[in-house]
């Protein structure tokens, strides 16, 4: 059986590269997205106030680059592999599913790492944002890091359980939105929402990161519990989903 | 090397394969397998692969790495140049390696190292998946239905390459096709299934003797030739053809002096996989 080498990193990572999905909702979508809302609403407020609402929509607008190069990127280009059989093409070349799975992990997280360095460049030029405290900067790094984590797994999960392109695409599109929408990222609060899906929003990370860390961005303190609360339910979660959908595609061994 | 025995696959209710007598592969068999739509080749193959649940047994000391296989349809991802994803399954440099640029070369694929999987015509997507497999060396290959969709040209080339590469090589290999050239140039055993049941196994040339006699010959099935030779034993054949078994030489000068007198194209063969094929399904048995 096959080892986790560098060489399937790198198959991975030019997979990742080589996916549009990725590549246009990755990067190219929340640059973009940073920019569309600061310009929308930086207008309407006080000179002074422009540069602390820039920062929070840097650090909301983050969210998206490991939301959308998991949940939508990988998402897609696994469940289109599933449907065309390449892992198992893969499996029966001697790569088992855990240096595969390995593999991809790793690879997408350099990609989001590549993604993030984009999208952070780009925001310092386009954008005025203040300059972090660095415990700050580093809790968002690590937060964003440990979320990619969790959604890879739940990507993965959701396209092994369902194992082809059209409902894993229709399942993690609607997560994605739904993220975007309860947590507060596209623009209607949190608190403005029904008491339903606030208690949802809850037990999101996304919810914790993209309001509440502009309010630390320079220092000050915070309550954690909730965020790491929140982490522990998403990540559960997400490894039943990828647990549930590996049992369903198991194989019987010769004997 | 492996042995297949009281092997029973279920789809829902319906049986699928049943194998109640051992099959054995034995290291340097070729084995051809041959059959219908829905006879059980793909079947039997998932089975011993493990891809499918079944009941019985299949013994054997090899490991998983120590059988490849040529499946029906073989996909790449297509996000990046096919040499890449040859790097990465093999885990070697496709610039340096001396074993894997002779397979390159000697299935004329260096121009397509630089495309992606997607933009390969038909033969050449094939011959990336034997290109893989046969780099493994392994002791037992499965072959299903290699050159299915290939254009007559292209099938005879690959089928030559593969006859080529395997000569002399002491590795199993298992080959389903539904081309009897194909078989009847790689394979010198036939599993012949049937409706999901074996319905002969053993060395061509012995199931031949056993089913058709020492020789065939065979005729076109017009009109003219029937009435020549309704009096003549037949054995089961093709529509188009008429099939006379031959149990010695003096019956195959017989037929042959007949035929040339009256002018009538005929072919004499021992081996002809489509004869035997016939005369196995048709129920009558052995001769």
């Amino acid at each position: 059986m096959k080892k986790l080498t560098l060489r399937f990193v790198g198959y991975e990572l030019r997979n990742a590269v080589g996916n549009w999905f990725s590549v246009f909702f990755g990067v190219a979508f929340p640059i973009l997205m940073s920019l569309l809302i600061s310009k929308a609403f930086a207008g309407e407020m006080p000179a002074e106030s422009v540069p602390a609402f820039e920062t929070g929509v840097f650090i909301s607008m983050s969210l998206v680059v490991p939301m959308a190069t998991l949940l939508i990127g990988y998402a897609a280009n696994y469940s289109q592999e599933l449907e065309k059989e390449v892992p198992l093409r893969l499996r029966l070349f001697g790569c088992p599913e855990g240096v595969l799975l390995g593999a991809k992990m790793i690879a997408n997280l350099i990609f989001v790492t590549a993604a993030l360095a984009v999208y952070t460049a780009a925001d310092i030029l386009l954008l005025r944002i203040e300059p972090p405290a660095a415990g700050s900067a580093l809790l968002l790094v690590f937060s964003i890091y440990l979320l990619a984590l969790i959604l890879f797994v739940l990507a993965h999960g959701v396209a092994t359980l369902f194992g082809r392109f059209g409902p894993t695409y229709a399942v993690t599109m609607t997560l994605y939105f739904g993220f975007m929408i309860i947590c507060g990222l596209m623009g209607v609060p949190v608190e403005r929402l029904p008491a339903g899906v606030q208690a949802a929003a809850n037990v999101l990370p996304m919810t914790y990161i993209g309001n509440d860390f502009a309010g630390f961005w320079q220092g000050g303190s915070y309550d954690f519990g909730p965020l790491v609360l929140s982490f522990a339910i998403l990540g559960a979660i997400s490894f039943a989903i990828l647990l549930l959908g590996l049992w369903k595609r198991r194989r019987r061994k010769i004997s | 090397m492996l042995t297949i025995d009281r092997l029973q696959v279920r789809y829902g209710n319906k049986t699928a394969l049943l194998v109640d007598r051992p099959l054995e592969i034995g290291a340097g068999d070729r084995i051809g397998v041959i059959g219908s739509n829905g006879a059980g080749k793909t079947t039997l193959l998932k089975a011993v692969l493990g891809l499918v649940p079944y009941h019985g047994r299949i013994r054997t000391k090899l490991r998983p790495e120590d059988i490849s296989v040529h499946m029906q349809q073989n996909h790449y991802v297509g996000t990046m140049p096919v040499k890449h994803i040859i790097s990465a399954i093999l885990n070697t440099d496709v610039k340096t390696d001396k074993k894997l640029r002779g397979l390159i070369d000697f299935f004329e694929f260096s121009g397509c190292m630089d495309k992606k999987y997607p933009a390969l015509s038909g033969g050449q997507k094939q011959r990336l998946t034997i290109i893989l497999v046969l780099y493994q060396d392994a002791p037992l290959t499965f072959f299903d239905e290699v050159t299915s969709g290939l254009d007559f040209e292209t099938r005879q080339k690959l089928m030559e390459k593969m006859r080529a590469w395997y000569a002399g090589k002491e590795s199993a290999v298992m080959i389903v096709s539904h081309y009897y050239d194909e078989l009847e140039r790689l394979a010198d055993k036939l599993l012949i299934l049937d409706h999901g049941r074996v319905a002969a196994f053993g060395k061509t040339d012995e199931l031949f003797r056993r089913y058709c006699g020492r020789a065939v010959v065979t005729i076109p099935a017009n009109e003219k030739n029937r009435a020549l030779t309704a009096h003549i034993k037949t054995v089961a054949a093709p529509a188009h053809l008429l099939a006379f078994p031959c149990a010695d030489e003096t019956d195959e000068a017989h037929l042959a002096s007949l035929f040339i007198r009256e002018n009538i194209d005929y072919r004499r063969s021992g081996t002809d996989i489509e004869i035997l094929y016939s005369n196995v399904l048709s129920g009558g048995g052995a001769l």
